[in-house]
């Protein structure tokens, strides 16, 4: 028996479906829309409720953070954010950026006076004295002004460095540690910064054990999806390092995932990451068939082909980075992906390729040419995640090959500095993340934030790719900017393409499912510069209502 | 034996897919006697060890009825390596299989994770049939010659399928493109896996073990060593000196050296291919030994000069020592 029908109000309601683009009503009954248009065009479905608490802000379809790691949710669980860069923190609360050491000394005081075990360690995560101003190291000398005795451990944004008080150096026995990512000053004395977790090992095991080694803790999930949602996102991916196919961590997510307040979607990439070879990748994904919920849905499945570009691990062709012309890291043989991606595809998967720079995109685009040649599939999508460095002919290619891409636009704003002083130079980094290109030449282009990496906020991210502004304030490759009607698009119909969701999801239509973003103001009528500060008033997930913040 | 290892050395096996590492493993872990060693490898389902001689086998985690223990290491080595060190029982030397793609220099920065556990040497293995056109590659050409350039010593691989002269060309170009490098053919893989481990546990007890050639046990007729005793301390900045200097020809070495500069305790000495180690000796109940020295020097039969090494060693002596007193011993093993 259907249920009852609930109208909901808008100013406007933006629909991001090519029939009709405008309404002010749209009817929902049982999570999906039956009716949009005005209240009369809704009426005509029967009796229904009307809902218009939003009937001043403008709705559209559910964001979709098409690229992020439930990584962020654990971090938001086990540590306080201290990092430099303005953070929405689950409640919605922004968390401002603080960027000086004597700043972030004196935050880690008041933290620490909250701390009544005086065993308990200090665990912080996000922060990056690359971006701080002035750009100053951060030392246990710092650390020792928060605490002598209380064992303090920050984790580096990138998750590749942390920075620890003498209290730690001496629990974990620093002294006898060999690892050369230790930085030591010209005593030999250990500064405090351990870079790489082979050197940050022992202090995680002393100060933030349960941050490492899987977490079934339930409070991950919620926050995940919280942190999204305050921005706007009806759904959210989990980018394919979880570990869905061990029981235990599945009936954890399931369990969160299903209660009927959990307020966003889950699209989770099987794990190609951490499973090592291609029969138990399939084997994996075989067995989480049918598997999940309404809010958490197994598609597609991740391998990594290289490193991180600001870590200078990127696969590049030539010249190389910036000044040293070297050359980062495969995550796997060549020769190994191109038999693990024709294994994919053959088994009827849909492969999501990390590929953070250029050479690593080639490499994938061969690796799918050779697959599509001995066994022909339409409508696969397989695409690329971050292809920061793609150029027009390789996006030729992946469009002659069904290949489509997630653009990792938030870099352009957040290292689009630091990519034209250190890594790629000023061309490359004026080329970065091409997304008009790519539109243009008919992929379909989504843009993600790749959280914890940097922050899930789906209107910063769609901000970044229509206005391509550094920090700085510098405009890098100003024809590779997308109006804000392609940006909405990108972070909404086409994410759910990639996602094979367009069907339910990513625009407002009549039968699909009734996920809204409701926003203070219009996003096609204000500067595009001004996307990013838009207020959002809540999300429905649905049919069902979560407010800013819920 | 009253003094338990209190650091683990580890060695770090690397080269590029293909290379030879997991034969060289499986060999390794059927024939190592004498030392609980535990190999963590990438490719868990291409270990291969004859079944007599598991004992058990549980998950990733193979036991030997030898000691030895294969496991894989999972999504994260350094917490595997971690949680390895911990054991009461763990294992006195481990190897990890550095993946095919890796630098294995950035592996071995796993090796000191723990505080127990120390770097021992970077093994680089190179399939000498495909090594020179790989080098070559778009793809991965700088990855092939990173990993030589991380490797203390390389071992080129299926030399018997070339003839002498094509090894010969690829050995010339290894050690033209890498200056200094230590490189030795694998023809005898096994014995190779005996030599890759000849460091024993991280603590020697020489006066109990002066008996025997090494305490690694026995070398076959492969390999000769070259011996220095002395009662008394040697000079540390000479040693230094004669250790930077030593010919390609010494793949291994190991001591245990008191030195004139720092009277009252021993220094450890480890040597792989071109990397060497004088650390001081660390005992479980923290306390120190003075005692007599000892350095043994392997190499393969034939390629060590024995005369050689005796005139780079002589400055390490005491000065005006009489001949007497600094017993130098010469010996070459025999299985």
């Amino acid at each position: 028996m259907a249920g009852p029908i609930t109208v909901f109000s808008a100013r406007k309601i933006i629909t991001m479906d090519a029939a009709i683009e405008e309404a002010t009503h749209v009817a929902v009954r049982d999570g999906i829309v039956i009716e949009l248009g005005d209240l009369d065009d809704c009426a005509a479905w029967g009796p229904y409720t009307l809902d218009d608490r939003f009937g001043s802000g403008v709705l559209m379809p559910g964001l979709i953070e098409s690229h992020a790691h439930l990584l962020d949710g654990l971090l938001w669980a086990k540590a306080e954010y201290v990092g430099p860069v303005d953070r929405h923190d689950p409640s919605g609360k922004l968390r401002s950026g603080i960027n000086t050491v004597p700043g972030l000394v004196q935050r880690l005081k008041e933290l620490e006076a909250g701390l009544k075990d005086p065993s308990q360690p200090l665990v912080g995560w996000g922060v990056d004295p690359s971006l701080n101003d002035p750009i100053a190291p951060i030392t246990r000398h710092d650390l020792d002004q928060v605490s002598s005795t209380r064992p303090i451990f920050l984790l580096h944004a990138s998750c590749h460095i942390a920075y620890v008080n003498s209290a730690t150096l001496t629990l974990a026995n620093y002294a006898a540690v060999k690892a050369p990512g230790v930085t030591r000053d010209s005593s030999g004395e250990p500064t405090g910064e351990l870079l790489e977790l082979a050197a940050m090992m022992a202090a995680i095991k002393a100060t933030a054990a349960d941050m490492i080694g899987g977490s079934t803790d339930a409070a991950q999930f919620y926050n995940f999806a919280k942190v999204a949602q305050a921005r706007g996102a009806t759904t959210i991916v989990d980018g394919g390092g979880s570990t869905y196919f061990d029981p235990a961590f599945l009936k954890a997510a399931l369990v969160a995932t299903g209660a009927p307040d959990f307020p966003a979607r889950i699209v989770a990439h099987h794990n190609g990451i951490t499973v090592p070879t291609a029969e138990e990748m399939i084997r994996f994904a075989a067995s989480l068939e049918g598997k999940g919920n309404d809010k958490l849905i197994f598609q597609g499945i991740k391998i990594l082909l290289d490193g991180s570009n600001q870590g200078f691990t990127g696969r590049l062709r030539p010249p190389g980075y910036l000044a040293s012309g070297a050359n980062g890291l495969w995550n796997r043989g060549p020769e190994e992906l191109k038999t693990l991606v024709p294994a994919l595809h053959n088994a009827g998967l849909q492969v999501v390729a990390h590929c953070n720079a250029d050479q690593a995109a080639e490499l994938f685009i061969e690796a799918v040419a050779t697959a599509q040649a001995k066994n022909p599939r339409f409508d696969h999508r397989h695409f690329i995640v971050h292809g920061q460095l793609l150029d027009e002919s390789l996006m030729r290619r992946m469009a002659a090959l069904g290949i489509h891409v997630t653009l990792f636009s938030n870099h352009l704003y957040y290292w689009g500095e630091f990519h034209r002083a250190h890594t790629f130079g000023a061309f490359r980094a004026g080329a970065m993340n091409p997304a008009s290109t790519a539109l243009r030449l008919g992929l379909v282009a989504a843009a993600h934030s790749d959280t914890p990496v940097s922050p899930v906020d789906p209107l910063l991210t769609l901000w970044c790719a229509a206005n391509r502004v550094t920090a700085a304030g510098r405009v890098l490759g100003p024809r590779e900017r997308v109006s804000a009607h392609d940006a909405l698009r990108m972070m909404t119909f086409n994410a759910a393409y990639l996602l094979h969701r367009d069907h339910e999801i990513g625009s407002i239509r009549v039968g699909k499912r009734a996920d809204f973003a409701v926003l203070a103001e219009d996003p096609l009528a204000i500067d595009p510069m001004g996307l990013r500060d838009i207020e959002v008033q809540g999300t429905i997930v649905g049919g069902r209502v979560f407010g800013a913040g819920a | 034996m009253d003094c338990l290892p209190v650091t683990v050395p580890v060695t770090i096996l690397g080269g590029y897919l293909g290379a030879g590492k997991t034969t060289l493993l499986n060999r390794l872990l059927a024939d190592v006697q004498g030392v609980r060693l535990t190999v963590l490898v990438n490719d868990f389902g291409e270990v291969n060890i004859d079944a007599s001689l598991i004992a058990n086998r549980d998950g990733e985690t193979i036991s030997l009825a030898n000691g030895c223990v294969c496991c894989s290491i999972g999504d994260n080595l350094g917490l595997t390596l971690y949680d390895l060190a911990e054991r009461p029982d763990g294992p006195e030397h481990i190897l990890i299989e550095a993946s095919g793609v890796a630098d294995p220099a950035r592996i071995a920065g796993y090796a000191g994770c723990h505080p127990r556990l120390c770097l021992d040497g970077i093994v680089v293995l190179a399939d000498a049939e495909t090594v020179q056109a790989r080098a070559g590659d778009r793809y991965v050409g700088d990855v092939v010659r990173q990993q030589l350039a991380a490797a203390d010593l390389i071992v080129l691989s299926r030399t018997d399928l070339l003839d002498a002269s094509a090894t010969r060309s690829v050995r010339d170009w290894i050690e033209a493109e890498m200056p200094g490098a230590r490189v030795q053919e694998a023809s005898a893989m096994s014995r190779l896996a005996q030599l890759l481990l000849a460091g024993g546990g991280g603590t020697m007890d020489m006066p109990s073990s002066s008996s025997s050639s090494s305490s690694s046990g026995k070398h076959d007729s492969l390999f000769a060593a070259w011996r220095l005793a002395s009662a008394l301390p040697l000079d540390g900045a000479a040693l230094r000196r004669a250790l930077a200097a030593l010919p390609p020809a010494v793949l291994r070495a190991k001591g245990i050296v008191s030195l004139a500069e720092a009277p009252g305790r021993r220094f450890v000495l480890q040597l792989v291919g071109r990397r060497w180690s004088l650390e001081p000796e660390v005992r479980s109940d923290g306390s120190a030994l003075a005692g007599p020295s000892e350095v043994v020097a392997i190499g393969l039969a034939g390629q060590l000069d024995m005369d050689q090494l005796e005139a780079l060693f002589a400055p390490t002596l005491p000065a005006g020592l009489p001949r007497a007193v600094a017993v130098l011993l010469r010996q070459e093993d025999r299985a």
